[in-house]
This record gives structure tokens, C-alpha cells and sequence, in this order.
């Protein structure tokens, strides 16, 4: 008898820990999991719908921020700023004319030999009065390498009038401060400032062109020489730069090799974009923080849709897990049928949410998302493009399934723990 | 069947499951209470751009000389006649300030800016930051004050302090440079650096007799109500034909952008909570009136209309709509009395704060109208989730549901 | 005393109905013998549900031994009465209550892999029982495309296949027609008389106790009539 009562328990043993040859198999349990999934097919879809929907907000939003970030910041990038900037210690807070790099080619050729970098362009840059005839503005003045700076900036491509840079002797200047001082392609410009040793720095050169680059604070206020007219403008050394300015081959590995860079010397630092560009780290930042507000509203509120599914769910068929308690069944294999059947429940609103989402997203990387006309200038601050490309953002749909999984898991479980308290002879008399 | 006895059926429905209910109410109060708050915020920061916007020596409304935004200097300025007032009939006024601004280089004995260099009566600049700036030292006595009030960033790039003298280079009205010499009465500490490093102030008059003209480049006006601004544009504009008179909007475009897609996100909040609410509460609605079909096909045997079923199913879900859409906006104004309470304090983030055109600290602003449109909308969507359900219960047939 | 299946003695059981005691068994004394075909009879609330249900270790009395199969009820705890159930038992209820998202030979499979029967056996074994009960020809259906008599003899087919000591049916017969009620219980006659399965059947219909070799009537909590059914 004793034996036998044992080995009835090793057998309710297997089922509970669900192993051994002879217990019920993983499989055959979540294939009963997933039928019971399909006796209300209309509830199912609404509740797989409502996990849907919350996936596929949350891979579109993070989608289309990812491709915005992304390229808000490389924009920004090469247009004026770099990658990553290798500046004197002091230079960033103190943008004095004397906290220059020394032995800047050296430098220079080191840094184009580390993995990733694809250019490294030196900078000269003081502010100086810009005039021609009576009148005068204030503006930064960027001594810059013609040949180099072509390769990689996008500002050589935005000339509106005349051309870029290419000999000595030659300036570009912003739209807007060329008509502010009453200048146009062909004229002769004044550069007044102060040099290295005291005393007046003086450039005169021929305007060949003016830049737009659809940002007034740029157009207004830069103008760029030849490297070489500024060392002889401002009477600095031919070894020393302001700034070096490196290129990665994307922003994230520039983050890398940013804080690679940086550690261990004090002639120098290296600044990557979060240090050049704050306000756009910080933006991203604040995004991030609503996101987070917004993804754990979603979450929750499905969470509390689910879990009336299955309270509805366990409702109906309490004279069902009577029955299976009256045969033999223990309530924890009928709650771990419950938990399966959580598990395909959002499998299922996960998958399609990831479906959709995908057919958003997917034509929309091709093609793009037009903006509307009145973000223009917004967008160009942010140096956005006037079109945003998306991209799939992978860690949004691993993110979403497991928030969901949990949200579900912990759905079934709170109206599933009622099951421990089932009384076959009720539930039986259940209808 | 009356209105009446379907309202009491549906309430006494609400607590047949009281369990159910209450998670779908739970989930209706996240929402609410979430919309409620994300609101708030959204209108506390619109709130702020708005003000920053005008307060950035903009105004609600101002006048200037054609071509002065393409190529701001003094040879694009006006007079007024003396003593001018603005006569705006209907219009109240919080204030108007006449402006010269102009480009200029400034110097001091290390350091060259460029920056604007704005001459102001100070009695008048109630209206723009200036008035809630700190400040060390002093600020301009009036208008005629030959000193300048520069911002605290400037002075730390310049390497100068109060007291000190700078040299300001700027071109006059015969198009000559004029260079002068000028004390620093104070220096300003503003919300963010962009303006401390952009303005420096010294007395109007101060500035025409620096440039050899009587005139000014700008007069900014501030109403009292949002509602007047385009009343005060037409009627400045219908009195000085010959002057640019613009709105915030035009002056601000990206602010005003901003504005606009501030109104948007509340909405798109308000849907996606709802899309993510509506699966649940059809869900318990069809529920409810699957498991009540014996008791539908009664009501229809014993004569009530199909059109009454339809309505008892939509009374039912406006009614937990109801009471879930009263509690979450409770919830949600009481949190957002305690965000208020200080505020959040967004200083670590001050310079993408500035960019956005916000102050450090964001105040929650709660508007009324912004409630009543959240529970008014909400309710519609329990009416559009209770269709298909009830759709559902017309169909029930009372022979084939009674012998069930 | 190896032939007594069922031992109950001095059971009794009260039910709190809406805060009102209402006293289900006094001080029952009863004994199934290994074979017997019995049906409990009776009104409703007479309390043959309950002695039923305290047999098959679903209910718990509040005084009194309980004893089946030589193990005694009182002292397993829920998870040992559930084994007990599953290992020794089976169970027929009025509504047929077999599991809809399974056909009806996988609602016969469902409990033998719940005793851990290998796969190999489980098919055997179903197929057997529900040729057996003449429902071989409907194995692949799913509850929901049965008849009620179909349904029930798959249920009888999920009861049986485990060859439990004990067959305990409650109102087998509430949900069938005349003739069905007869079909089902000439085969639990059969299962009976040729397979020695010992039956206790609740019911209050005339057929069943007529079927019956020996027929219990309760009322009121107590029993007040033992008497085999000679006709039977």
C-alpha cells in the first residue's frame, strides 16, 4: 500500500515539476494552453490586441527617436563641431586665444592612426571684428585647412553663392552676416582682432563665398580663412591648433574612442559630443524621462486589462479546474497551465505588435517621414533634416516583449493564486 | 423601459463583479490620472516657452522698421511723435517699451564679443526678463544713463566686474563707426547663459546720442490677455502703416512651432492611453454581456426593446467610464498639487531646458479646460467601446437565450 | 476485511448556507464492499451529495473516520487527497464536465498523463476504453461536437481508464434522456458485473436505483433505508 501511495507521489511530483519520462511532457501542457488560449477568441485577440498595441507604440516612438537622435547629432557633427574635439585642458570653459595644443601634427598624425577615425582636421579660432567699408560686426573667426575640411564637413556643400575655400588669401562668411555688412561675393573684407602677443591681429581677404546653413546663429556670426592666414593673422606658431577636430565612422564609436583618448596625459583632453553639443545630450536626456513615463503608463494599464482577462477568464471555468481538482489535479499544475497560457497570450500580442510595427517602419526607413512645414526651423536647430528616417529599433522590440511577458506572467498569477483556494464541491456546483 | 430604471441597473451591474470592475476602473484611473499629469506638465512647459518667448525683449506684439529682421541696424529705425501712448480701444495693456538694438563689438581690456547692444528705458522693461533678473550692482536709473548692464556669463568671458569700463564699437546712423567708453552699473543673472552672453543695456538716450539719431529700432508691447494679441497687432498696424508690426508667432517661429506641437502631443498622449484602455474595457463589456445573455433574452421576453438593450449596455460602460474618469482626474490633480509644490527642478539639464526655450524649474499648469476636454473625450470612448458589445447583445435572440 | 472499499463511521457534517447551519450527515455509518453496484438515494439536501463527495475525499466531515481502500481520509492533507483521487478514484458528473479544448480520446489520455502512464500505453489504453463504451468512432471529437450521451460515455471512458477501486458518480443521469440514461447504465452494469468495478451513484432518479444491486435512501442527513435490489 505504502508503496504504492509512494509512487503515486513521485508521479504528482513529475507533474508539478514538470520532468521525467514519464509525466506529462513541457510541450502537451502548452499545447492545452494554447487551445484553452482560442475557447474565447474574441477576448484572446483583444487582449493579444491591447499587448499589441502597447508593443507597437513603444517600437515606433523608440524608432523613429533612435534615427532622430542619431542623426540630430552626427549633423550637428559635421557641420561644425566634429565628433569628438582634443582641445587644450582649459580651452572649453576658456576659450582664450593663448590655450592652444602644442606639437599639434604629431598629435594629429597619432590620432588618424586609431581604429575608427576617418579624419582629423585642425582648428585656429578667435573672435574679431569683421567690416567692410563703415561697417563692422562681431563674429567667430575659424582657421580652417581648405582641402581637408571639404572631406568631411557638410559645410563646404551649403555655399549659396560664389565657392568654397581654396588658397591663401580667401574667406567665406554666413549669409547673413555677409548682408549685414553689406558685402557680396568678390569684395574685400577686413578681419580686426587681437593677437597672440597682444597687439592687432589684421587679415584682409576676398570674400569668394557665403554659406547658408538654415541656422541664423551660423549664418550670422562664422567666417573661415585658410589655416595658414590665421597663424599669420593672429601670430601663432606653425605646431599649434586650438583645437584638433576628429571624425569617427559613427557617433556611438566616437563615444569609444572619445574616452580612449582622453585618459592618462594632461597637455590635452578629448570632448565627445555630449561635451560639445550638452543641450543635445540633455534633450535626449529629458526625452528619455518622459518616454519612461509614458511606456510604464502603457504597460501598466495593459497589465490591469490582462489581469481582468484572466479574472474573467478563471470565472468561467471554475467548475472546469473543480472538475480537474476532483480527478486529481493540483492546483499548482492548474495554475501553471494558467501561467502557459500568459506565456502564449503574449507571445502572440508581442509578435503582432512587432508585425505592425515592422510594416510601419519598414517602408518608412526608405522612404521617410516628411515633416511639416512650420517644424522647419525647429528641426534646423536641432540640425535635423527635413526628412526623418527611422530606424528599427531592436532594443524597443526585445524591451517591449520582456515587459509584456512579465506584465502577463504577474496578470495570471494575481487572479491565478485564487486557485489554491478552490473547493472542488463549489466550484463543481459553479456555472 | 425608462432612463431611469436602466441608469439604477446599470450602477447595481457595477458591483455584480465588483473585482473586475475595480481593475477595469484601476486601469481607467492610470490612464486618466496619467493623461491628468503628462497635461499638466505639457502646459506648464508650453506655459514657460510662451513666457520665455515674449519676455526675450519680444512682447505679445511689435513694431518695426521694414527690413529691420533682415539687416538689424539703425538705419532701419523710426521716431515717435513725443510723448506717444499706444491707443489700443478694448485692449488692456500690460506694458510697452521703446528699443534701440543694434549690433556691436564690445571689448574689455582682454576679451572681444559681439553682441547687441539694446538701449532701454528702464522704467519701461516691466515687460521683458529684465524685470526678474538678479542683479549685481545696479540696474540703469533711466534713460539717459551712460552705463551699461551687462549679463554675468559676458563679464566672466570678458574677464571684467562692476564698476569696471568696457569699449563698445558700433556703427552710427551715418554709417560710421562710433567707439565709447562705458562703466558697468550691474551685471545680470538670467535663466540661461544664451542671454546673459547675447544683451547688453544701457540708457536709450543714452545710445541716440551714440548713434546721432533721435530714433528707435523697436517699440515691444505686452496685453494683459492672450486673447487681445491679435487685436493690439491690427490695431498698431492700422495706425503706423509704415512700420512692420508682428506678432510672438512671427518673431518666434521655433518657439511658436514648439507651441503648436505642445497642443499636439497632449492629444496624441490622451489617444494612445486611450488606444491602450479601449481593448480592456471591450473586453470586460463583452464579457458582461455574454455571460448575461439568459438574462438579456428575459428583458427581450418580457418586452424590453432592442434599442433599450443597446442603451443599458452603453449606460453600464458610461458609467464605470464615469467613476473611473472622476477618480483618475482627482488622482491625477493631486499629484499634480505635489509636483507643484517646488516644481521639477530640470537644472541638470539646463542647457537642453534652454534650447527648448524653458525655465529650470517646470511648474505643472492644470487648466480646466484641459479636464473638462479629458473626461468629456474619455467618456466618448466609453460610448464607442460599448458598441460592438451592445451590438452583440441586440443580437441575442430571448427563445434561444432562455432555454439555455 | 479486504473486500470493504469504503469505510465511513459516525460522519457528520454541517454546511453554513447563507449563515444558516444546516446540518448535511448526522453520525452516518456506512461500508461499500469491493463490487457493489450502489446507489445513494434520496431528496435534494438529503445529503447524499455530501456523503458522495466525503467519500471521494472532495469534502472533509466534521466528525467521524472516513477509510477507502485501506487509507484513511482524515489524515491526508489536500495535496495526498488529490493523489488519492487521481490513483484510486473515478469520477462521473451530472454535466459530463470533460475538458472542451480536448477531443474525447485526449480528455481519456489527459488523466493517465497525469499519472505519469507512458505515451505508448496511454494510446492503448484509451483506445480499448472507448471501444469498450462503443465511443471509438467519435475519439477525434471535441466535447462541444458530442451528444450529451456521448459526452457522458466518454466521461464514464475518462473514469475508468485509470481502473480506479472506486467509481463514484454524481447524478450520472440528470442531463439524460429516458433511453440514454438506460444505454449508460446497462454499460455501468456491464463494467460492474464483468470488470468487478465497484460503483456508488447519488441520484434521484428511479432508473439508476433500479440498477442498482443495493439501494441506500438518506434523508435528512441520516440513513433510513439499506436494502439490496433484488430485481436488479
Amino acid at each position: 500500500m505504502g508503496e504504492i501511495a509512494q509512487q503515486d507521489r513521485k508521479a504528482a511530483d513529475d507533474l508539478d515539476a514538470e520532468a521525467g519520462p514519464a509525466g506529462p511532457s513541457g510541450s502537451s501542457v502548452a499545447a492545452i494552453a494554447w487551445r484553452n488560449l482560442w475557447r474565447n477568441r474574441r477576448r484572446t485577440w483583444l487582449s493579444a490586441g491591447g499587448i499589441a498595441f502597447a508593443v507597437w507604440m513603444l517600437v515606433i516612438a523608440l524608432s523613429m527617436q533612435d534615427g532622430s537622435f542619431e542623426i540630430m547629432i552626427d549633423n550637428g557633427s559635421r557641420l561644425l563641431l566634429g565628433h569628438i574635439q582634443i582641445q587644450h585642458p582649459d580651452y572649453q570653459d576658456d576659450a582664450r586665444i593663448e590655450n592652444t595644443i602644442v606639437d599639434a601634427t604629431v598629435l594629429q598624425r597619432r590620432v588618424a592612426g586609431v581604429n575608427g577615425v576617418v579624419s582629423v582636421a585642425p582648428r585656429l579660432q578667435a573672435f574679431a571684428l569683421v567690416s567692410s567699408g563703415e561697417r563692422s560686426f562681431g563674429a567667430q573667426i575659424l582657421g580652417v585647412d581648405p582641402a581637408l575640411e571639404a572631406s568631411w564637413s557638410t559645410l563646404p556643400t551649403m555655399i549659396s553663392e560664389g565657392r568654397y575655400l581654396q588658397r591663401s588669401g580667401e574667406v567665406v562668411v554666413g549669409t547673413t552676416l555677409a548682408r549685414n555688412i553689406g558685402v557680396s561675393v568678390g569684395d574685400e573684407i577686413v578681419i580686426l582682432g587681437t593677437a597672440r602677443k597682444g597687439g592687432v591681429a589684421a587679415v584682409v581677404a576676398e570674400l569668394v563665398g557665403t554659406f547658408d546653413t538654415g541656422q541664423s546663429e551660423l549664418d550670422r556670426a562664422i567666417v573661415q580663412l585658410p589655416i595658414a592666414d590665421f597663424r599669420e593673422g593672429w601670430g601663432i606658431a606653425e605646431d599649434e591648433v586650438h583645437v584638433l577636430l576628429v571624425i569617427a565612422s559613427s557617433v556611438g564609436r566616437s563615444e569609444k574612442i572619445a574616452g580612449a583618448l582622453g585618459s592618462g596625459n594632461s597637455d590635452w583632453r578629448a570632448l565627445d559630443w555630449r561635451a560639445l553639443m550638452p543641450e543635445a545630450q540633455q534633450t535626449i536626456e529629458m526625452k528619455a524621462i518622459g518616454a519612461y513615463f509614458f511606456f510604464a503608463l502603457i504597460a501598466t494599464i495593459v497589465t490591469f486589462s490582462v489581469v481582468n482577462t484572466f479574472m474573467m477568464t478563471i470565472f468561467e471555468r471554475t467548475r472546469e479546474f473543480g472538475m480537474l481538482v476532483a480527478i486529481g489535479m493540483k492546483p499548482g499544475a492548474i495554475m501553471l497551465q494558467l501561467q502557459l497560457e500568459a506565456v502564449w497570450l503574449a507571445l502572440l500580442g508581442v509578435g503582432s505588435g512587432w508585425l505592425i510595427a515592422a510594416g510601419f517602419i519598414l517602408p518608412l526607413m526608405s522612404f521617410g517621414v516628411p515633416l511639416p512645414e512650420e517644424a522647419g526651423d525647429l528641426l534646423r536647430r536641432y540640425n535635423m533634416p527635413e526628412r526623418m528616417y527611422p530606424t528599427f529599433s531592436y532594443t524597443a522590440a526585445w524591451l517591449s516583449a520582456v515587459i509584456m511577458l512579465v506584465g502577463t506572467q504577474l496578470a495570471a498569477l494575481i487572479p491565478g493564486l485564487r486557485i489554491r483556494k478552490l473547493r472542488p464541491v463549489e466550484a463543481l456546483r459553479a456555472h | 423601459m425608462p432612463f431611469k430604471l436602466l441608469l439604477q441597473l446599470g450602477w447595481r451591474n457595477l458591483f455584480r463583479h465588483k473585482r473586475r470592475n475595480f481593475m477595469l476602473l484601476l486601469a481607467i484611473c492610470v490612464a486618466v490620472a496619467g493623461v491628468v499629469v503628462m497635461n499638466s506638465l505639457i502646459r506648464g512647459f508650453q506655459f514657460d516657452m510662451q513666457e520665455a518667448a515674449v519676455a526675450n525683449l519680444t512682447g505679445h506684439v511689435k513694431m518695426l522698421a521694414p527690413g529691420y529682421l533682415d539687416d538689424p541696424n539703425i538705419e532701419k529705425s523710426f521716431t515717435l511723435v513725443k510723448d506717444w501712448q499706444p491707443h489700443l480701444p478694448g485692449v488692456e495693456l500690460e506694458g510697452w517699451a521703446p528699443r534701440i538694438r543694434i549690433p556691436a563689438v564690445i571689448m574689455s581690456e582682454r576679451e572681444t564679443r559681439g553682441i547687441q547692444l539694446v538701449g532701454i528705458d528702464p522704467a519701461r522693461e516691466n515687460i521683458s526678463f529684465l524685470d526678474k533678473v538678479e542683479l549685481a550692482g545696479d540696474m540703469l536709473s533711466d534713460a539717459d544713463d551712460r552705463r551699461v548692464v551687462i549679463g554675468k556669463e559676458l563679464a566672466r568671458q570678458l574677464e571684467t566686474e562692476v564698476g569696471r569700463r568696457l569699449v563698445i564699437i558700433t556703427q552710427g546712423i551715418d554709417g560710421r563707426n562710433r567707439e565709447a567708453g562705458f562703466r558697468i552699473a550691474g551685471t545680470f543673472d538670467a535663466d540661461g547663459k544664451g542671454l546673459e552672453k547675447l544683451f547688453v543695456f544701457t540708457g536709450v538716450t543714452a545710445l541716440q546720442n551714440l548713434v546721432d539719431a533721435e530714433v528707435i529700432t523697436e517699440v515691444s508691447i505686452k496685453v494683459v490677455s492672450q486673447l487681445d494679441e491679435s487685436l493690439a497687432q491690427q490695431g498698431l498696424a492700422d495706425s503706423f502703416l509704415d512700420l512692420d508690426v508682428l506678432s510672438w508667432q512671427q518673431l518666434e517661429p521655433q518657439a511658436a512651432a514648439m507651441f503648436v506641437f505642445a497642443d499636439s502631443a497632449i492629444f496624441i498622449w490622451f489617444l494612445v492611453m486611450m488606444g491602450a484602455l479601449i481593448f480592456g474595457l471591450m473586453n470586460t463589456l463583452i464579457t458582461a454581456v455574454m455571460e448575461r445573455i439568459k438574462e438579456f433574452g428575459m428583458l427581450r421576453a418580457v418586452g424590453m426593446r432592442p434599442r433599450a438593450v443597446v442603451v443599458q449596455v452603453v449606460v453600464e460602460s458610461t458609467l464605470i467610464m464615469l467613476v473611473g474618469v472622476v477618480s483618475g482626474t482627482l488622482i491625477g490633480w493631486l499629484l499634480v498639487l505635489w509636483l507643484s509644490d517646488g516644481g521639477i527642478d530640470l537644472s541638470a539639464y539646463a542647457q537642453g531646458v534652454e534650447l527648448a526655450g524653458m525655465r529650470s524649474v517646470l511648474m505643472p499648469r492644470l487648466l480646466v479646460e484641459d479636464l473638462l476636454l479629458v473626461s468629456s473625450l474619455s467618456l466618448v470612448f466609453g460610448i464607442l467601446a460599448a458598441l460592438y458589445p451592445a451590438r452583440r447583445a441586440v443580437k441575442i435572440n430571448p427563445l434561444e437565450a432562455l432555454r439555455r | 476485511m479486504s473486500d470493504v472499499v469504503v469505510r465511513c463511521s459516525g460522519i457528520s457534517r454541517t454546511y453554513q448556507e447563507e449563515s444558516v447551519p444546516v446540518q448535511a450527515l448526522q453520525d452516518v455509518d456506512f461500508e461499500v464492499c469491493k463490487g457493489e453496484f450502489i446507489s445513494l438515494a434520496g431528496p435534494s439536501g438529503s445529503g447524499k451529495s455530501t456523503l458522495l463527495n466525503i467519500i471521494g475525499g472532495l469534502d472533509r466531515p466534521d466528525k467521524g473516520d472516513v477509510e477507502v481502500a485501506g487509507v484513511k481520509l482524515n489524515d491526508l492533507n489536500e495535496s495526498e487527497l488529490s493523489d488519492l483521487r487521481l490513483q484510486k478514484m473515478g469520477f462521473v458528473f451530472q454535466a459530463y464536465n470533460l475538458i472542451p479544448v480536448l477531443s474525447a480520446r485526449e480528455n481519456v489520455e489527459f488523466i493517465m498523463q497525469l499519472q505519469g502512464v507512458s505515451p505508448a500505453e496511454r494510446a492503448s489504453r484509451a483506445t480499448a476504453v472507448l471501444e469498450q463504451l462503443g465511443v471509438e468512432g467519435m475519439a477525434d471529437r471535441r466535447p462541444g461536437e458530442l451528444s450529451g450521451g456521448q459526452q457522458q460515455r466518454v466521461a464514464v471512458a475518462r473514469a475508468i481508464v485509470t481502473r480506479p477501486v472506486l467509481l463514484l458518480a454524481d447524478e450520472p443521469s440528470a442531463n439524460l434522456d429516458s433511453a440514454t440514461t438506460r444505454e449508460l447504465l446497462e454499460m455501468l452494469r456491464t463494467l460492474n458485473e464483468t470488470h468487478g468495478v465497484t460503483i456508488v451513484a447519488a441520484t434521484h432518479d428511479p432508473i439508476v436505483m433500479s440498477y442498482a444491486r443495493r439501494q441506500v435512501n438518506l434523508r435528512d442527513g441520516r440513513i433510513v433505508e439499506d436494502k439490496q435490489n433484488e430485481a436488479a
